[in-house]
């Protein structure tokens, strides 16, 4: 195998990994303002693809916009699904909002179904099709859009949480909900804004990836399962570790089949996870000392 | 304890509301069903295949108004009872087991997929029902039953007449790319089992799963393999992908790609926009009804039911509601040949002597050990070109 | 709580309930209710290993739908396959899916919470991967067909009545033997753990090895609920213990609540017949089922929402609160 088709390889690997990386930012926002795993976090990807197809081909917006409605109606629903189901449950007991998720990812789906059908539908490439060569490798246009989303994405998020108020509220959340309700932090208002950004997080990976792949009601749940796989394998709670758990899961899916098997690519890469799980059962970046539940 | 007392009194409650349910209807046996010819059909209207179902349910429904209006059968109107298995195998079995046991069906039109079709046999053979399956897998008339017809083009036909085709466009070196799924695998064993009878060697295997979101891994190493041409066995939205993708890695030189009727669908083109150009396939003549011939039978019967469609729905019909179409009139005209009275061991019968009936699928010939009763002259190549299908017919 | 003697009341009950339960093949002929009852049956003996894993030792696990798949794929292949006999396949199911669930114990209880959750989960989504693939045995997605009904020596079980009361036998069995369990001291000790761990630990419970066993019998009841329903249906494949039958089954353990046998069981009861509304309302008309078909996921979703949210303590606090006004008429 030739150096270029190696790269290739590692390009694939980047490109699914930031995907994985941006779900699993969803799951690890919303753990670590509720001790949580949203089930739902893989139907704001399958929305913010499917309501930007919408506001494009259906409301005839132009695509920038159209990805700018789909992404914010999403953050929209998390925000509404949060204080209509999540913030309902007033002891907060973190397995039974887990299955709340669980239901309100069925009803997600469905609702998808009923109002855009059973079908795929597509969304245009952002800018056009095309793509540049790399050392001889091939990078679409469509997966530098992907990657940029991606590092904006962890620029934003890491300027929120480190140069905003808001952003140092929900980091004390995170450490300890009762003191910082002590200090005067809205810690309610902390989890609605985690469902939003987690939801709008989803979105924007499903508006990327839906040129490429297009979108339909069912397609949440195997991304979701991706996405919190990274999110477990970088340890929960730690936006860095988020990311890198998507980019090592993604590389390890491409590897697989560079040297292994296109067939056992996905037993492969869970059975890596297993095993790092049992040698550090807190994730690679995870600390033991932060145990939730 | 009482909290025990308390869920046993419960579940009871429950038995008992079950048990009421039941006591108020009567026993609906075949001659209970009325005025009516009762026919089941168990579509997956949600779930990953609604995408099948939703079709095949707008196309039954189009076409017994159509056979009602004219008249019925012997003077008697059709009815079709829907049930919604969702996409899963277990209820597919209670939903045939409702309208055998409950509704009193004469025959039964199941299913969208293969898993449910093959979950419905067992019913269908203790009931002794005729069964129409619209599901494509070679499994459902392979493992043969006497009950089971099946619409579709299977794998074990149109695999060879696609490989006659890469055969003569010169294709002696194949990549494979299949979905992991029961249509990609199904194609997969035929495929490897044929291959050598057209001097075609396969240099590299590889496959994906169904929400796979890029193919590039899979197809650099098919590349790498040097093969002459892509054969992608896949039903469903990745086919898209993997265009889009093989386009991109190509540059100047992609290679070109192969595929089957599971890629005979509008959304293919929608999603893969200009990198579905030049992509080839085979299916059924029914996407481009002047394959059979501008003025034959078959293609004034397959015209009417696009327009018919077209104008009830705004869309035109795709390849599974050509299936549902083939499905109910194989059934009801063998309905019409038998005199009235007529049990369902009957129709099975009479289904099994369907001799030459032009459908949108195909003409279908029937017999006792031949229940899908296409061949590869129903088949046709397409290819791609500005955004539209266009007749292949002899390899270049 | 705390009684260890069941009075006579409540032995009355139950066998009241019980024999109303095993008489529906008499009072009906409708083999499309008996179906549909059997499949709450077959749910009702998986969630009793649910509700004691999660309920009891408040552990969660999203991969028993791949103890399900095993159990019976192990019966499906080893009777159609091999020709033994249908109790040798069952009883194989239970051994293989007890041995996998003492391997994938051993070194997943060492998590917690969430990373528990993610490894069972990998555990099941591998196991997909190997039903799929390992077609000589699974048949692959075209799934494994054939499949004969069960049969004790030349006795065939095979009419709906039979099968249901096979299947709801061993799930009156099943649940008594749960109900002996969490009476025993082991059940004493694992509510002491549901509680806190830590508790649990200062009063000297073997932890770990408590853990591991409740996984091991939850395991080997999915096993078992698999064997039945290979043979009931006939035909099994791998869509059937995918993720989302996993994510089910922990949804019907938790809107049961904890610390309860009947709760759960109620749950997986109400989960199991939203789909086949028709089987238990009179009179349900055709277009008020296919409406319901078309938002079955909805009601599905909504149902799990609403019970969590309106009902505390899921079905068991329900019952709970039943019980207290019961005992104020009493």
């Amino acid at each position: 195998m030739g150096g270029t088709e190696l790269l290739q390889f590692v390009l694939a690997g980047l490109k699914n990994g930031s995907i994985y990386a941006l779900v699993a930012l969803g799951f690890t926002l919303i753990y670590a303002a509720t001790g949580v795993i949203n089930f739902a976090q893989g139907e704001f990807y399958m929305l913010g693809g499917m309501l930007s197809v919408w506001a494009y081909a259906d409301l005839g917006l132009p695509l920038p916009l159209a990805g700018l409605v789909g992404v914010a109606a999403t953050a929209a629903v998390g925000g509404v699904f949060e204080l209509g189901a999540i913030r309902q449950r007033k002891d907060g007991d973190p397995l039974a909002l887990i299955v709340i998720t669980v239901g309100g990812s069925m009803v997600l789906s469905s609702m998808a179904r009923h109002l855009f059908g059973p079908n795929e539908r597509p969304l245009p490439l952002f800018s056009g099709g095309g793509s540049v060569s790399v050392f001889g490798a091939v990078l679409e246009v469509q997966t530098i859009w992907i990657l940029g989303l991606t590092a904006l994405a962890v620029v934003g998020l890491w300027y929120l949480y480190n140069r905003t108020g808001l952003g140092r509220a929900m980091r004390a959340c995170a450490v300890n909900r009762d003191a910082a309700r002590i200090v005067g932090i809205d810690t309610r208002l902390m989890v609605t804004v985690s469902f939003l950004l987690a939801a709008a997080l989803g979105a924007l990976a499903g508006l990327a990836v839906t040129p490429l792949t297009q979108t339909a009601f069912d397609v949440g749940p195997t991304v979701g399962i991706k996405g919190f796989a990274a999110a477990i394998l970088g340890g929960l709670g730690n936006p860095i570790a988020a990311v890198v758990g998507g980019l090592v899961l993604g590389m390890l899916e491409s590897v697989s089949i560079a040297f292994i098997s296109s067939t056992y690519k996905d037993a492969i890469a869970l059975i890596v996870l297993l095993a790092v799980l049992f040698m550090r059962p807190q994730g690679i970046l995870g600390r033991s000392s932060r145990e939730k539940v | 304890m009482r909290r025990v007392m308390l869920g046993v009194l419960l579940t009871g409650a429950l038995f008992a509301m079950s048990l009421g349910g039941c006591a108020g209807e009567p026993d609906e046996g075949g001659e209970a069903a009325g005025d009516t010819y009762r026919i089941g059909a168990v579509l997956s209207l949600s779930g990953p295949q609604a995408g099948l179902g939703e079709p095949e349910r707008r196309a039954i429904e189009m076409e017994v108004e159509r056979i009602n209006e004219k008249g019925g059968v012997h003077g008697r109107p059709v009815e079709v009872l829907f049930e919604d298995d969702a996409t899963d195998e277990a209820k597919a079995v209670t939903a045939a087991s409702r309208l055998i046991e409950q509704e009193g069906v004469i025959a039964l039109i199941a299913a969208s997929g293969t898993g449910q079709t093959m979950a419905v046999r067992q019913e269908v053979e203790r009931a002794g029902i005729p069964q129409m399956s619209l599901a494509g897998g070679s499994v459902v008339t392979a493992q043969f039953s006497e009950w089971v017809f099946q619409t579709p083009w299977p794998n074990r036909i149109v695999v060879p007449f696609t490989l006659g085709y890469l055969r003569d466009s010169g294709v002696t070196r194949l990549g494979l790319l299949i979905d992991s799924g029961a249509y990609g695998k199904d194609g997969y064993d035929v495929i490897m089992a044929e291959v050598d009878r057209f001097g075609i060697e396969i240099v590299a295997d590889e496959q994906f799963n169904r929400g796979d979101t890029d193919m590039t891994p899979q197809i650099t190493k098919i590349r790498a393999a040097g093969p002459d041409a892509l054969l992608m066995w896949a039903a469903g939205a990745e086919a898209a992908t993997v265009l889009k993708n093989n386009a991109a890695l190509g540059g100047d030189s992609p290679l070109s790609v192969y595929g089957g009727p599971g890629n005979g669908r509008i959304e293919l083109i929608q999603g893969a926009g200009d990198a579905a150009e030049g992509f080839t396939f085979s299916a059924g003549k029914i996407l481009v009804p002047e394959a059979y011939g501008v003025g034959s039978d078959e293609y004034e019967v397959t015209t009417s039911f696009i327009d018919r469609f077209t104008e009830r729905f705004g869309v035109g019909p795709d390849i599974f509601a050509g299936h549902a179409y083939d499905g109910i009139y194989l059934i009801v005209d063998a309905m019409k040949r038998l005199p009235e009275g007529f049990t369902p061991e009957d129709l099975r019968d009479e289904i099994e002597r369907t001799d030459g009936f032009i459908g949108a699928g195909g003409t279908f010939t029937f017999g006792p050990t031949d229940h899908n009763g296409l061949s590869e002259d129903d088949l046709t190549m397409y290819r791609i070109e500005n955004g539209e299908w266009v007749l292949v017919g002899q390899a270049r | 709580m705390g009684e260890r003697t069941i009075d006579i009341r409540t032995v009355a009950v139950l066998a009241l309930v019980g024999a109303l339960v095993f008489a529906v093949p008499l009072l009906t002929a409708d083999r499309y209710l008996l179906k549909v009852l059997t499949f709450v049956g077959i749910n009702v003996i998986i969630i009793t290993g649910m509700a004691l894993l999660f309920g009891y030792a408040g552990q969660v696990s999203l991969g028993h739908a791949a103890f399900y798949g095993i159990g019976a794929y192990t019966s499906a292949y080893v009777v159609t396959s091999l020709g033994w006999p249908w109790l040798g396949g069952v009883a194989l199911a239970v051994a293989v899916t007890s041995v996998g669930g003492l391997l994938l114990a051993l070194p997943s209880l060492r998590l917690k919470g969430h990373y528990l959750a993610m490894a069972t989960l990998g555990f099941g989504e591998i196991m997909r991967v190997v039903f799929v693939e390992a077609r000589g045995i699974t048949g692959g997605p075209d799934g494994f067909s054939g499949i004969p009904f069960a049969s004790v020596g030349g006795l065939a079980i095979d009419s709906a009545g039979a099968n249901y009361w096979l299947i709801w036998g061993v799930a009156a069995a099943m649940l008594a033997l749960a109900a002996n369990l969490v009476r025993s001291r082991a059940g004493r000790a694992m509510r002491a753990l549901h509680g806190s761990e830590l508790g649990a630990l200062a009063c000297g419970i073997d932890l770990t090895g408590l853990k591991v066993r409740v996984f091991v019998i939850s395991a080997a009841l999915a096993g078992l609920a698999g064997a039945l329903y290979a043979h009931v249906v006939g035909f099994i494949s791998p869509s059937t213990f995918s993720l989302h039958a996993s994510v089910v089954l922990v949804a019907m353990a938790v809107l049961g609540g904890t610390r309860s046998l009947a709760g759960p069981v109620l749950a997986a009861a109400l989960l199991t017949l939203i789909p086949f509304a028709d089987a238990v309302i009179p009179g349900l008309s055709r277009s008020a089922l296919e409406t319901i078909q078309e938002w079955q996921e909805d009601i599905y979703g909504l149902t799990i929402i609403a019970v969590l949210l309106f009902v505390p303590g899921g079905v068991a606090g329900a019952l709970r609160r039943l019980s207290r006004v019961g005992r104020r008429w009493g």
